[in-house]
Formats: structure tokens, sequence, C-alpha cells
């Protein structure tokens, strides 16, 4: 070719494109577009897309990479090109609505922005002024801004965030926090030698697009990718090493590994020796011996005399010789080991937070800590911009969330809410669900239905929410919010070495507001009247503080305007003008504000590289006012690292660590890692001082699932209900017909073993048994999962109860109904077929399965310290009995009720030392004022 | 000069499907069908379980047989070395979907016109690489050029790189890199009885069947059979409508075959030689046209044959030996009809040849199905032949009981050659040694998709017709009866077989 192609029109042309119209080609007709950058809401990547605006028609025509994002780089996987799909999808939610009938019987009527806030509102202002801030709660699904929610809580005063983390990744963070503060690792992948897995980062996961990238980018360029996974996932495929043990063994894989390390020399001593405190470890657990450094190693491969290769064959079910293999490979990549486990193990089992202190454990052992290739902390690659106008924190805490049960969880316990409810704890007045489908998501879905439909627990649902969704439908309003193209977020993560901010924006808005249009609210622009939440919140929050007298309203008032709202162009233009290191510079570089910079490049790449940042000098003048204590930590006064009594904490504690601002090392002041000993913590005194010293270092814990367990003889086999597939996401892809087209179904994987073993016939239905419940499921035979365990992606299985309302490309159609016994029975009535509607497309349906919504006969298995639901399943296969049918769901909530008090027993609860509720230190999600942390024995628990 | 290329490289490819969504949006493609996707193969078995990922599509083949086939050149090359289509142009004829050995071009269930990737032409105008090519996020779809030597699909292609169904001759411009042939060779995996990985399997999802799989059971390599675990839906586009017309035109032809025979015979000066024969074969001629015509997916354009007629298509070159059968025709019914039976013998010479071209042309187009390994057999034409012969004969028997025809004898001793010649033909059809591909595609003609049909070919269309014209000539081949009862089983036996070699040709999985 003679002129080279270019992936994308370049940037400074983005106002105006003229390409050809593909319809029309071979003729040749130029259609003009302006390319509007925004983010993608997909999966909690956030990348980068750019939206085609037709400049004739005002609509956006499909959606790209956006080329200048540090993350993305102009490449996407199927979740982003396909948001044309979900913006053009003809069930999609446009107008608010509020229900008329009883809750779940699907009357709705359609009401003003300006009702649904009044009313609303008022509810809210009562509340507040009745002190029941307790019985105000928002629910997130997928969190698409950093901070703009926590400015937004704070101001209310509430202790009202709710997430979906325990469904997700508490356990994880939990062994992550428990050794760094931080709680998410941030894998090198691109320059790593060796590369390790307990995930499937090439098909989902956090963050599967920019992670694959420089996983495939690190694989070509030489580095041994080992996948651990029971199943054979596309990851596991591409990976040079599969390693398929036997689920919720993995803690005892790695420690083998560790040991064999430890013996064959292959580890960085003098990065240990330096950064982890083993002082603690030796003084601990090793009394016996001189607190030298010289007695570290053999106190380790003491410590791990039980993990021998021969005794991790047995436990994990993997062959002693690839155990050898891995740990070899992993020796000779020291200071280059990039890792990751999210979900997968670390969010299946009793125990599963182990499974990242072990893996952690590796990255400390090869030196692999920060490092060019190794794995850093997530919050050395992720940066929050913060606005300089963030309120107090509020000065409460909300059992509901925090139950004093869980001192150490990392998020909050959502999925006992329903319970909790239930046992009479509390009720919500006003509980929103944004982004979030806990009936379809959740485990125990049943029990969330209960409480959904019962106006005593629950006196008001809004669902915000861009598509109709199981937990929608129990709602009393339903508001759309806007998806990819339609809202303004600020989303930051760690995706490789470097710090990074996307910006999304409505792009409509966006595009007329460039043609001298102006616009007072997004709804204006977007498609019906679907809104977004941030002006949303700003506008309820003065409906919930008119006169101003809850101090709240001021909160949102526009800083230029006195008593007008605040607008998002003011909002950002102060965090964008203040909080982002550089940007305002880059910003003047190319003589744009910085709000305008980053409308038009959507995304912002922080300078500087950010490996071993605890290695950075910290100026003496960061010490000033600070003492050092006999470890060397520098503690400053009026901080969790050193106070006398928690009023001496004033303002916003740190989001991580204790405020201490150093340690010295070698007699130089380090920034050190966010813990009490500002070192890696392999020996963590906050485990051993709030009720788990057993736990205190990396070991491994005998799940729920442990195969010794099961009786396989009477057909009791390992679930894993958690696998993603590249082309879904939990609720929302069903608003695409591209990608549900693609996958629509979700198979029993079952080993030809076992099938035959269990006598499960080709083509044969399966009848899965849960403790509360059961479905009934198609087989798929396949050499790709270990013998003894079963798996099922958690993606399908929606359903709707209404023939032609709350359609999506992926829900068929189903009844409920409660049998005499009191259990919950879904029958699938019917699976996906062609129907007539505005978009040709629904015409062309040509598959039918729609899968069983599995996750119903799921209780609720909260890990006693991290609160992780244990998603893996200990189960009954089966073949189907007579009457069972395709898609059957039944459930028994009282049984399930009764396994989340099993479940909760199994707790040690706090308070902690000094009558805490949790370690200060600890990260926590909007974290209020110290004094809240202060446990009253009088609260009920 | 530019002969653009994709390398596809699988070493790289993740199989998260971006491709095929990004086409989607870039070409608004409908549900059901695919610009590109991606196919999943499984192999081994557990712990050294694999899963092999490629990306199918067009390959834009430097021997393009779809350009070929193309009866309005709708399909054409470009500049660049890239197979693109002028859409205006398709009549919807469905020919290069069986011409294609890769399953690439599909049917858009919205405009009625071929499709196929189309290189992003639109975008390579203006200086873009292709929608796949930037989305993917490991860079495993780029873009080559194989007339520049330095370029790493040159390299690719001049160290031997994989590509899909080589056997072909085809010349496609899609290197494989990390490629085996568990994904490449679409015989080499098989959709497993309890489905795919997380697509429901429809019938459209062609696949070695149970079938086909018995009667070939070694892969070419050697290698297991692995397992296919996602791939997408390919079905059959030719169907009663071919396989109708297959009969009529044999009809029309063999009519005037006996006829021309019966003039040769000096029978010229009769009316069942002359004016009826030219009508009947001309009723069943104008069925044919019917047929291909209503065929067509856009019927209203098939003057295009004409107007925009590609020369090398055998749509077209047929069209004309049709047009011309046509007017041997009318010039036999005018003769007839003129009372001037002494011009028959001239006319019964171009009558025969364009007979025989009417019957036979369809091996040339057929020949041109780069796809459809059966029917490029070398026994097609004679095959078409002796149906014609049969046809006919069946025919001028029925004429026979109604009307008096000269020469019964001549009629039952045709119909009982061409029955012979027939049954010999198919015999040779299935013996001896084929390719893997025609072993299946004659396993599901006789035992799968096809069995029904070919079992009442074989009683209908064979053993029945034949065991009543020998008794019938044993008693003196003068009664017309038991060949004219005949008659319709042979008919119907005919389009039994047609429609089992219609849709076991197009049963074999491209892809």
């Amino acid at each position: 070719m003679t002129n080279p192609l270019s992936s994308y029109p370049p940037e400074e042309t983005w106002d105006h494109v003229e390409s050809l119209d593909p319809a029309a080609w071979p003729t040749k007709v130029r259609r003009a577009h302006r390319l509007v950058p925004t983010t993608c809401f997909n999966c909690e990547a956030n990348c980068g897309l750019l939206a085609w605006v037709d400049k004739h028609t005002g609509k956006i025509t499909k959606f790209e990479g956006n080329p200048v994002h540090p993350a993305s780089r102009g490449r996407n996987c199927a979740k982003g090109p396909a948001t044309i799909n979900q913006l053009e999808d003809p069930e999609r939610i446009l107008y608010p609505m509020r229900r008329v009938g009883e809750r779940g019987e699907g009357l709705w009527e359609r009401i003003t922005w300006e009702q649904a806030l009044d009313q609303i509102g008022t509810r809210i202002g009562t509340a507040f002024r009745e002190d029941r801030h307790h019985e105000v709660m928002y629910h997130v699904g997928r969190m698409g801004d950093d901070s703009y929610m926590e400015r937004v809580l704070h101001s209310w005063g509430i202790d009202g965030h709710n997430s979906h983390t325990n469904i997700c990744s508490s356990g994880a963070r939990v062994g992550y926090a428990s050794w760094m503060g931080f709680d998410r690792p941030s894998a090198d992948f691109a320059n790593a030698e060796v590369i390790f897995l307990i995930s499937s980062h090439l098909e989902a996961g956090h963050y599967f697009n920019p992670h694959a990238q420089r996983i495939i980018e690190g694989q070509k360029n030489g580095a041994t990718v080992v996948c651990v996974d029971p199943r054979l996932s596309n990851t596991a495929a591409k990976a040079d090493h599969w390693l398929s043990p036997w689920p919720g063994t993995e803690a005892f894989l790695l420690l083998a590994i560790a040991r064999l390390l430890l013996e064959a020399g292959t580890w960085d001593s003098t990065f240990f020796e330096r950064w982890v405190n083993w002082e603690t470890f030796l003084r601990e657990a090793r009394p016996d011996l001189d607190c030298t450094f010289a007695n570290v190693r053999q106190a380790l491969i003491d410590q791990y005399v039980e993990y021998t290769p021969a005794e991790a064959a047995r436990v994990c079910g993997v062959e002693e010789s690839t155990i050898r293999e891995v740990a070899a490979v992993i020796g000779r990549g020291l200071g280059k080991f990039a890792s990751h486990t999210w979900r997968a193990s670390s969010a299946g089992n009793e125990g599963d937070w182990m499974v990242s202190r072990c893996l952690q454990f590796l990255n400390v052992l090869t030196g692999s800590v920060g490092t060019e290739g190794g794995t850093n902390a997530n919050g050395w690659n992720k940066f929050i911009p913060v606005t300089p106008i963030h309120p107090e924190p509020q000065a409460r805490w909300n059992e509901m969330q925090w139950p004093i049960e869980y001192p150490l969880t990392h998020h909050e316990l959502s999925i006992l809410l329903p319970h909790f409810l239930k046992a009479g704890r509390g009720r919500l007045d006003t509980y929103f669900t944004r982004v979030y489908n806990p009936l379809w998501t959740n485990p125990d879905g049943f029990t969330w239905m209960e409480v959904l439909c019962d106006p005593e627990l629950i006196g008001c649902h809004v669902a915000l929410t861009p598509t109709w969704n199981e937990s929608a439908w129990f709602a009393d309003y339903v508001l759309p919010m806007g998806i990819a193209s339609e809202r303004h977020d600020v989303a930051s993560f760690e995706t490789h070495n470097g710090r990074w901010i996307g910006f999304r924006q409505p792009v409509a808005r966006r595009h007329r507001e460039l043609d001298g249009e102006t616009f007072d609210r997004t709804h204006e622009a977007n498609p019906g009247e679907v809104w977004e939440e941030q002006e949303f919140w700003i506008d309820l929050s003065w409906r919930i503080d008119p006169d101003g007298s809850l101090g709240i309203r001021s909160q949102f008032e526009s800083r230029d305007e006195p008593g007008t709202p605040l607008t998002l162009d003011e909002y950002y233009t102060m965090l964008f003008g203040s909080s982002v290191p550089g940007l305002p510079e880059a910003a003047e570089v190319v003589g744009l504000t910085p709000l305008e910079y980053m409308r038009r490049k959507g995304s912002f790449s922080l300078p500087g590289d950010q490996y071993r940042v605890y290695e950075r000098d910290v100026p003496e003048t960061e010490l000033a006012g600070a003492e050092r204590d006999a470890e060397g930590v520098w503690r400053r006064p009026g901080t969790a690292g050193s106070h006398q009594s928690l009023e001496d904490i004033r303002g916003h504690m740190p989001f991580i660590g204790d405020g201490s601002p150093a340690i010295d090392v070698d007699g130089q002041a380090k920034f050190g890692f966010p813990t009490p000993s500002k070192k890696l913590e392999f020996f963590s005194e906050t485990l051993r001082d709030w009720g788990w010293p057993e736990y205190s270092m990396p070991s491994f814990i005998r799940s729920q699932v442990h195969w010794e367990d099961l009786d396989m003889s009477a057909g009791e086999r390992i679930l894993v209900p958690t696998f993603r597939i590249p082309t879904l996401i939990h609720t929302r892809s069903a608003n695409s017909q591209w990608l549900n087209e693609i996958s629509h179904r979700h198979p029993l994987w079952l080993h030809p073993s076992d099938a035959e073993q269990l006598g499960i016939e080709e083509e044969g239905l399966v009848r899965i048994t849960t403790r509360s419940g059961h479905f009934v499921i198609h087989a798929w035979r396949t050499e790709g999962i270990r013998p003894g365990v079963v798996a099922a992606s958690h993606h399908m299985g929606r359903w709707r109860l209404e023939d032609d309302a709350a359609r999506s490309w992926g829900a068929g159609k189903a009844s409920v109904e409660r049998d005499d016994d009191g259990r919950w029975r879904l029958r699938r009535e019917r699976g996906h077929e062609p129907y007539e509607s505005s978009e040709p497309d629904t015409g062309l349906i040509w598959w039918s399965d729609t899968g069983v919504h599995q996750n119903l006969t799921f209780p609720v298995q909260p890990d006693p310290i991290s609160g992780m639901h244990c998603w893996l399943q200990r189960v009954t296969v089966a073949p189907a009995e007579l009457g069972d049918a395709y898609g059957d769901v039944v459930v028994d909530t009282a049984a399930s009720h009764q396994i989340f008090e099993e479940w909760l027993a199994k707790t040690r609860p706090g308070p902690g030392p000094g009558n805490l509720r949790r370690p200060l230190w600890f990260a926590r999600p909007v974290k209020p004022a110290a004094t809240a942390y202060r446990y009253s024995s009088s609260e009920s628990a | 000069m530019t002969r653009l290329g994709f390398v596809l490289d699988s070493g790289s490819c993740i199989g998260c499907h971006a491709c095929t969504i990004a086409c989607k949006s870039e070409h608004d493609v409908p549900l059901s069908v695919n610009r590109t996707w991606l196919k999943y193969v499984e192999t081994g078995s557990h712990p050294n379980t694999d899963r092999e990922f490629s990306v199918m599509r067009c390959n834009h083949c430097d021997d393009a047989p779809c350009m070929t086939i193309c009866p309005t050149s709708a399909l054409h090359r470009t500049a660049n070395g890239v197979v693109d289509f002028q859409d205006e142009d398709c009549i919807g004829c469905k020919a290069c979907m069986n011409a294609c050995p890769y399953d690439a071009i599909y049917l858009n269930p919205e405009t009625k016109t071929a499709h196929k990737c189309n290189f992003c032409n639109h975008r390579l105008e203006d200086g873009l690489e292709p929608s796949c090519v930037i989305v993917c996020p490991t860079q495993a779809i780029r873009v080559g050029d194989l007339d520049d030597p330095d370029s790493e699909i040159a390299r690719l292609h001049a160290d031997g790189g994989l590509v899909r169904s080589p056997e072909q001759n085809t010349r496609p411009k899609v290197i494989y890199m990390g490629a085996t042939a568990s994904s490449l060779d679409p015989l080499a995996s098989a959709i497993a009885p309890d489905g795919m990985i997380w697509a429901d399997t429809t019938p459209g999802h062609s696949t070695p069947t149970q079938v086909a799989l018995s009667a070939s059971p070694d892969r070419a390599d050697g290698e297991a059979m692995a397992r296919t675990a996602y791939t997408t839906q390919h079905p059959p586009v030719w169907g009663a409508m071919v396989s109708g017309y297959l009969v009529t035109k044999a009809i029309a032809a063999g009519v005037m075959l006996v006829a021309a025979l019966l003039v040769a015979l000096g029978h010229g000066d009769d009316v069942m030689v002359s004016t009826v024969p030219a009508m009947v074969a001309g009723a069943f001629l104008a069925a044919t046209g019917a047929l291909l015509i209503g065929d067509l997916k856009q019927p209203k354009r098939f003057w295009y044959l004409i107007t925009k007629g590609n020369r090398t298509s055998w749509l077209v070159k047929g069209s004309y030996v049709l047009g011309a059968f046509a007017s041997c025709l009318a010039a036999w019914w005018l003769a007839g009809l003129a009372d001037a039976g002494g011009a028959l013998p001239w006319l019964a010479l171009p009558t025969v040849a364009f007979a025989l071209g009417t019957a036979g042309y369809t091996a040339f187009l057929f020949g041109q199905c780069e796809g459809r390994d059966l029917w490029q057999q070398p026994v097609l034409l004679p095959l078409l032949l002796a149906q014609a012969v049969v046809a006919g004969g069946a025919t001028y028997s029925v004429l026979d009981l109604l009307l008096e025809v000269p020469g019964t004898a001549t009629v039952q001793w045709t119909l009982f050659g061409g029955l012979v010649a027939n049954g010999l033909l198919v015999v040779l059809e299935m013996r001896g040694s084929h390719s893997r591909h025609v072993t299946m595609a004659l396993a599901e003609m006789t035992g799968g998709i096809g069995q029904r049909s070919f079992r009442q070919w074989r009683l209908d269309g064979l053993v029945m017709p034949l065991v009543l014209v020998v008794v019938s000539i044993a008693l003196g081949a003068d009664d017309p009866l038991l060949p004219a009862v005949a008659a319709p089983f042979v008919l119907h036996g005919l389009y039994a077989y047609e429609d089992a070699y219609v849709r076991a040709g197009q049963a074999v999985p491209l892809s």
C-alpha cells in the first residue's frame, strides 16, 4: 500500500469528519460526523469510546474506541461497539414511571421528573427531619463514578452506601488489604516475565479489554502465562500452563509454590528484608529464634512444612511435576511476576480471601511488588479526583451494611440486607437501586423478592435503571438513567503502569451544545426523558432540603450563582481545574480549559510512572509535626496512627491507612505502604487482634466445598456458578441483540466421566439440588472441566413475567408462584421467539434458549471474615425427575434463612480493640468520621 | 499493484467476538447472518484440553469463484485486490453462496441481496483500517499487501502460512498464524449432540453429522475429531425450486431428444413429433424459467441476466442456452404448424444440441460451485443427460397413452435405455475413491439428509419403472399402458433424486 492506513481520523478533525457511507458503498456518499469521546458503561473497565454523531440527523451512528484513551488505546471488546444496540433498544425505559398497582403487578403510570423529585425528595426530607437517616439507602451495582456519590452521601450525612461488592470481590480485597492496605492488585502484564492468573482476564474480570491487550502483549514478548481455574476458560486456553485444581485448594497450591521458591533460594531476600514486617513474624511465630533476618528463610520453610509438592498434588489434584515446573518458571522471573486474582476462587470459597493473601505472598517473595513487570497496588495506578467542595464525613454508622459480626469485611454485607430486614434489624424508608438487580444477581433472589414486595420492610423502592430488570419490576418508581453516551461520570482504574482519568459525557448534549444550543438538564437532549444521576442528585438534594435548614442544599448550590443549583459544568470545572495534577497544565498547552480538554479528549493520563512508589523519599516538610516511633514509623498526631481518643481525629480519615506519613528504612524516610507498620504485613497483627490469630499469616482454609468432604458416590459435586463470558455483562447486556445473538445459553459443564457416573444422558436434563432448592438445566459434556466439578455461567437465566412488557434480548417468559409448602417456583414458559417491533431485528430472533436462573437456589454464604458471598455450591447432580422442565427453579426461603443464620454463627463479632467496629486503617467506602467507629453496646446487633 | 489480505493471528486471538460486533455495527448486519465470525474448537482431554479460536470471513480470493459465478458481476474486484459487491446489481440467485468454499457470503434478510466482508472498502478509501482491525483488543487482525514483499502477510504467504481449504485452489488472501487444522478444516471438528458452548444449535449450523462421520471417520491429518464449541449458522440456500428446475428442464430437453429421434426415424410428419412435443417442451421450459426466476430473491431484476450478464457465469451462459433452446422450440412448432415436416430434420440438429445444452449446462453451473464438491464430480454431465432421456421417455409414454405416438417401441426402448444409464451412472457416482467432502456428501445423500428422497428415487425412479418397462418390452413393446403408468413415478423419482442431490451437496460444512 502506498498510503499506510490509520485506525482513526486524526484527533484534530474530530469536530468534522466526512466519511463514506458504508450502506451506500460502492456509491461514494459522504456523510459528516462529529466524533465525541465518552466512556463505555458496560463493564468495570470503563474503556474509552468515540461516538460518531451524524451531523445531519444528530443521531449517534456507531461507537468506536477512543484512540487517546490510555487504558483501552482505541480498542474494545464486543461490548463497546454493542453500546449502539442499547441506545436503540426498542424496550428501553424512556420516561419516569410510578407504580399504580401492587408491587410486581406491572402497572405503571408515566410521571414527570418534577413529580418524581418532589415525591421522593419530600419522603427523604421527612426521614432526615425525623432522624431516620439509617432508613435511606443507596445500593449500587456498577459504580460509574469514583467520588461523586460519596460527596452526595456525605452531604446527606448518612451512612447509606451499599454496593454489590460482597457478591464480587470482598474476598480478594481482604487478602490484599491485610498485606498492603490497598485492596487490589495492579499487574504490569505488558512487561512481565511470568503472568499468573487466578482469574479469566482474557474474557472478563477487572479489567478485561485493557488487561487482555497487555497480557497478550506480554505473552508475545516472551512471558509465560499460567492460569489457575477448574474449568477451561478462554484465558486458560491461551495460557502456557493451565492448572485445574480442586476449587478451594488454590491457597494450598500457592503456598506449595512459595515453599518451593524458598527451598530453591529463588526468592528476593533483599526485598523481603527491606519491606516485609519479618521482625513481627519472628517475634510472634518463632520466639525461639533470634530476631535476625538470617533466620527468616528457614522459619518460613518451617512455617510451611506441610505444604510439600506431593501433598499439594494430593490436595489440589494437580500433578506434582506441574507444580514444580510452574514454581521453577516463577523462580526464573524474579521481579517480573505479574499476578491477579479477582472473583474466581476468591469469590467462591469460605476462606476465599486467603487465595489473594497467598498470591500476594508470591508477589512479595519474588520481589515483584510495584516493579516493572511486577504487581503494583491498585491505589498507585488509580487516581480518584476529589472536589475541593467536599463535605464533612457522616458521624453515623449503619449496622444494616456494616454489622458488628463482620468487623473486617471489605465492603457492605449487601447480600444479608433482606435477611436483616426479615430478622427485624431495621427497615428502609427509601431504597435506591442503581444499575443493580439484586433479585436476579444476588444469591437467594426469592428472599429479595419477599422483602421488595413488603412495604413494611421497604417503604419506597426507587430503581434508577436504563433498562427493565427483575428487581425494577418490583419497584415503586422506575427512573430511566442514561447509559454510556447519556451521562457524566469520571472513572479511573488500575489497568497498567500509570494513572489516568476517563470522562463520560452525554454525547447528544455535547454535540448540540457545540452547535450553539443550551440545555438546563441532560434529559432535554437524551432520548425520551432519560436523565443522568449526577444532575438528579443535585435536584433531589434541593427537594430534600428546600429551605436549606438541613444544611444539605448548600452543598449543591452554585458557587458562581448562589441561590441556584450547582451545574455539572461548574462542578467539573472545579474538579478538573484543581484536583487532577498536570491536567490544567496540559490543557493550557493546547489552549483549552481543563473541562474543555476533557470534553474533547475524554481522558487524561497523569504524568509520571508509578513503579516502586513505596521507595519514594518523603521530604522533611511532610514529616513536620510527626514523630518517629520505635519501629521507625513516622506518626502524626490527630490521625488514626497515633490518636488518644477518637475525638482527636478530625475530618476525613485517609481512605486507606492510618495517616502515618513515612517509615524509616535504612535511615531514610520512605513513603512505605498504608498499613499500621508501613510495611508489607506477612504477619497481620490486625487479623490477630480482631479475633483471627490463626490466620495472621498466609495459610490454607478448608472451604465449604472441599472435595474430601463430598460424597461423590451419592452424586455430590462442586458447582461453579460464577464464570463470565466475554460478550455479556450481568443485567445490562440483555439489551443488546448482537451480544445475545452470540451468547444466550449456559449449559452445565460436566466432565464426560461424571456424566457417565451420574447417569446423565446426552442432551439430558440435569437437576441440581442445593441446600435451599433446585434448578433444572441442560448438560454439556466437556473435557474442559475438572472431573468432580460442574459449572454454568452466571449470565443467563433472565426472565420477565409479562409477555409484552419488560422484554429484552435475553429474558424468557416465566411465571412465579408459591406452592402450599411455601416454596417458590419459577417456571420457564417460553424461550425467545421473534416478534414485530420498531426494530427489524426482533423479527429475526433465531434462538430460543434464555438460560436458567440458578442464583435463586443459592443460599447466602458470607465468609465469616471477608463477608464475601461464597458462590461455590455443594450440590447434588442427578438426572432430571419426572415432571421437571428445563428452567425450573424451586426454592424454600425458610431454609435459606436458616442457612443465613448458620453462616452468621461462624463469625467472631466485634467490637475489636478499643471498642472499635472496624480497624480505622482499613479502607471503607464513604468512610465515616472516626467517632462513628466507636461501638455502643446498647445497639442491637 | 496492491493485493490486500488479512493476517488472522489465532495465537493472539482471545475469542472475544469484538470483531463480529464491530462489523455488525459498521455494516448494520442483521441478526442471523455475519460477515465475520468466530469459531471455537476444542481438542484434547482434561487436563490437557485446548480451545482454539479462529476468525472466519471472506478470503478475497485471487481466483474468486463467487465472482466467476455471479451472473451480474455484482461481486467484483476492486483495484486493491478486494472482492467487493454492488448491492444494486444483485439478483439474489444465491449462486455465489454455493460457489464460495468458505461460507463467507450470506443473504441479507432485509435487502434480499448477497452480502459479505468487503474489507471495509469504504474505510480504506478514506485511509482507515477496517473496523474489525481497530477494535481488536489484541491486534490479532492485521491488514497486509501481498504485493509488498516486505509486508508481514507476504512473508507469511511465502512461508506457506495456513489458509482455509487450499485444495479449492481459490488463492485465498487471508493467512492464518498460529492456527491448526482443527480450526481451519471444516471437516476436522463437529458440533456434539449436546450443542455448543453458549449458543443454540439450529439445523442451519452445518456440521459433519454422525452419518457423514460414519462414512468418513478419519480426519485427513489422522488426528482425532475435534469439537466445534462455537460457530454460526449457514443454512443451505438452494432447495425445492432448484430441484424442480432440474426436473422441468430435463423434461423439456428430453421430450425434444425423443422427438428428434422420431424425426430421424422418419416420423417427422406426425403431429406427435412436430407441434405437440414443441408445445410440451415449451411448457416445461416456461416452468423452468418460472422456477429460476421464482428462486431469485430479487425476481424483478431477472433481466439483469441479459443487461448486466457476466459471461463467465454459467447462470448467464445457461440462460443463453435456454433462450436458444426456446428459439429452436418455436421454430419446431412453427414448422409443425406450417405442416413443413421436411424442415424438422434440419431443425433437429440445433434442437438436439440445445436440448443437450439445456439438460447438461447445469453440470457446468454446479461445477462453478467450488463449495459443493459433490456437484463438481465429472459424472454429473452424463447423469443429467441420462436424466433428460429418462424424462423424455417418460413424458412421451404419457403422450403415447393419450394420443398415438408413432414408434411406441422407440419410446419404450428410449425410456429403458435412459433408466439403465441413469442407474449405472449413479452407481458410478457412488463408487470409487472420493475426497472426504464428497464421501460425506454421498453418505448424506444416501443415508442422511437425502436418505428418504434417495430411497424414493431408487423405488419410484428406477426399480419400479424398470420392471414395468421391461415387462412392457417383453410383451412386445406395443402397448403404451405400462410405461405410461410408470411415467409419473419416474418423474417423481427424478425429483426425489434431485432433492437428495441438491440437499446433500450443501450438507457438508464449509466453515
